[in-house]
């Protein structure tokens, strides 16, 4: 059953995250796809985040689906004009690749190329709607495609953005846009998270909650202190700190678990989506943990 | 106006170092307002490359730099001191420059400023950039805020997930023009406008540089 099978079936998803390499070796990528391989519903191969050069998502894919495990292609808007987004998405298709995430972009200042000049020609909605016209066999000009593409788009929230109104207006106009997936910035509120899908469940779109793997107390006051629309809880601070020296990521997967545990069994969302950022090895364990 | 900031003075002294003689041309406009080109600006250089041991012959705060025609007249009256220079200095933006590099065509004409952008004065010398000139306005759109040059990343529908607390992820120092332009749109009732249209993707060959425009065609017509 592919991803989006299984988002239309109903059933809780469970999608990870892996990041191309720095570098032209792809063995660790590699046993990272072969170590998912089965347990996930789909692998998200990010678009040289944030702005740190690596190794393209689409390369990432194409190795993903020839190991026999779906893609999902994270494209961001940095980086390419209107033409190397279409040609890329073309080109993707080619490769196997159905499913495509379209983001803006961390700004090029958080990276390692911060000379660089950032794109942005076309931003995150209106890239699904690119997405869209390339499925009904037009490019975003009108010009008939030989082949339309069969692209699953998806797009990305952030729950705890503050404020959260302009959030939520771009998050409907990516519905409008054609966004049916939506994958989240990480939550780890999950009282707050639901007040969020309360109005999420207003529209056909499928929310995977998205969740980072803590793996101390300082992990959680950087991420809280620095990261946009990322808030931990004191108390999930508190719980890391309590369980001593060198045991927080340990305490970090058992509260990523229980999330896990409870987002499924109350229904809160139609799955998860566990951002390891480094720690791909330890998603098997953690999803042993949750019950899946 | 056209914000302009002086360019380091070694520099300059490098890039004239084969010549003794200048004559200096100001601007009243922008980089008057600037500190860059105004009467203390050229009396100030003048007096520096003289104690570098250089000679200047004259100079001029010419009233509109950018204006081709205008400028020539007024350099009328300095023609002695423009013929007996070796070199010309243009204390103004990029387009003052290039204006006397058409006026004289036997002569090496340099910058003594960088042209940063077209900027709003906040406060004396302070200034901060609110239009790209992109040549196809959205403030129509926006609540006259525009999201193409107060965004770093010039996005049209809403705001990205780096916005944190009402600012920006390039620097907390930049308030979120989406942000900004949903909370004067909610002062204005006007959020329905806001969210319903999905601005579409720019069409950016009205951005295309050189470019060039003349309404007189239109009025011999």
């Amino acid at each position: 059953m592919s991803f989006r099978e299984a988002l239309e079936s109903g059933r809780f998803v469970v999608t990870a995250e892996v990041g191309p390499p720095k570098g032209a070796d792809v063995e660790e990528m590699v046993h990272h796809i072969e170590l998912l391989k089965g347990k996930v519903d789909a692998l998200n191969f990010t678009d040289n985040q944030s702005a740190v050069m690596r190794m393209n998502s689409l390369a990432g894919c194409a190795i993903a689906v020839q190991h026999g495990v779906e893609p999902i292609l994270q494209m961001t808007c940095r980086d390419r004009n209107r033409i190397g987004l279409q040609s890329d998405l073309l080109g993707a298709h080619a490769l196997g690749v159905k499913n495509v995430l379209c983001m803006t972009g961390d700004h090029v200042s958080a990276g390692d190329h911060k000379g660089a000049k950032p794109v942005y020609d076309v931003e995150s909605v209106q890239l699904l709607g690119i997405v869209e016209s390339l499925n009904n066999g037009r490019d975003m000009s009108g010009n008939e495609l030989k082949g339309a593409t069969d692209f699953f788009p998806g797009g990305v929230v952030t729950p705890e953005a503050d404020p959260i109104e302009p959030q939520l207006m771009k998050f409907e106009k990516k519905i409008r846009a054609g966004a049916r997936f939506f994958q989240t910035q990480a939550v780890y509120d999950i009282e707050k998270f639901k007040e969020f899908m309360k109005h999420a469940r207003k529209f056909p779109v499928k929310v995977l909650a998205g969740l980072v793997v803590l793996k101390s107390a300082g992990m959680a006051n950087f991420l809280n202190n620095f990261v946009p629309g990322i808030k931990v809880p004191q108390e999930l601070i508190d719980e890391l700190k309590a369980a001593g020296k060198g045991k927080g990521l340990d305490a970090g997967m058992s509260i990523c678990a229980r999330h896990i545990r409870q987002l499924k069994e109350e229904g809160i969302c139609d799955g998860v989506h566990i951002m390891a950022i480094g720690m791909e090895d330890k998603v098997p364990e953690i999803m042993e943990r949750a019950g899946l | 106006m056209i914000i302009t900031k002086k360019r380091d003075f070694q520099e300059l002294l490098d890039n004239i170092r084969d010549y003794k003689s200048f004559f200096l041309i100001g601007c009243s406009e922008c980089a008057s307002l600037c500190g860059t080109g105004g009467e203390n600006e050229v009396k100030e250089l003048a007096e520096a490359l003289r104690a570098e041991g250089k000679e200047v012959t004259g100079g001029i705060v010419a009233k509109t730099g950018c204006q081709v025609l205008g400028t020539k007249k007024e350099l009328k009256a300095y023609k002695d001191a423009v013929n007996s220079a070796e070199c010309i200095l243009v204390m103004s933006c990029g387009a003052g420059t290039q204006s006397a590099v058409e006026l004289f065509g036997d002569k090496p004409v340099y910058p003594t400023n960088d042209s940063l952008f077209l900027g709003n004065m906040t406060r004396f010398q302070v200034f901060d950039e609110r239009c790209s000139m992109c040549g196809d306005c959205i403030l129509d759109k926006t609540g006259g805020i525009c999201p193409i040059t107060t965004c770093p990343k010039g996005l049209l529908n809403g705001p990205c997930g780096g916005m944190k607390d009402g600012r920006c992820e390039v620097s907390p120092d930049i308030p979120c023009a989406w942000v900004r332009i949903y909370e004067r749109m909610k002062k204005l009732d006007k959020l329905d406008e806001l969210a319903e249209s999905v601005i579409e993707v720019k069409d950016w060959s009205t951005a295309q540089s050189p470019r060039a425009l003349s309404t007189r065609e239109k009025k011999e017509k």
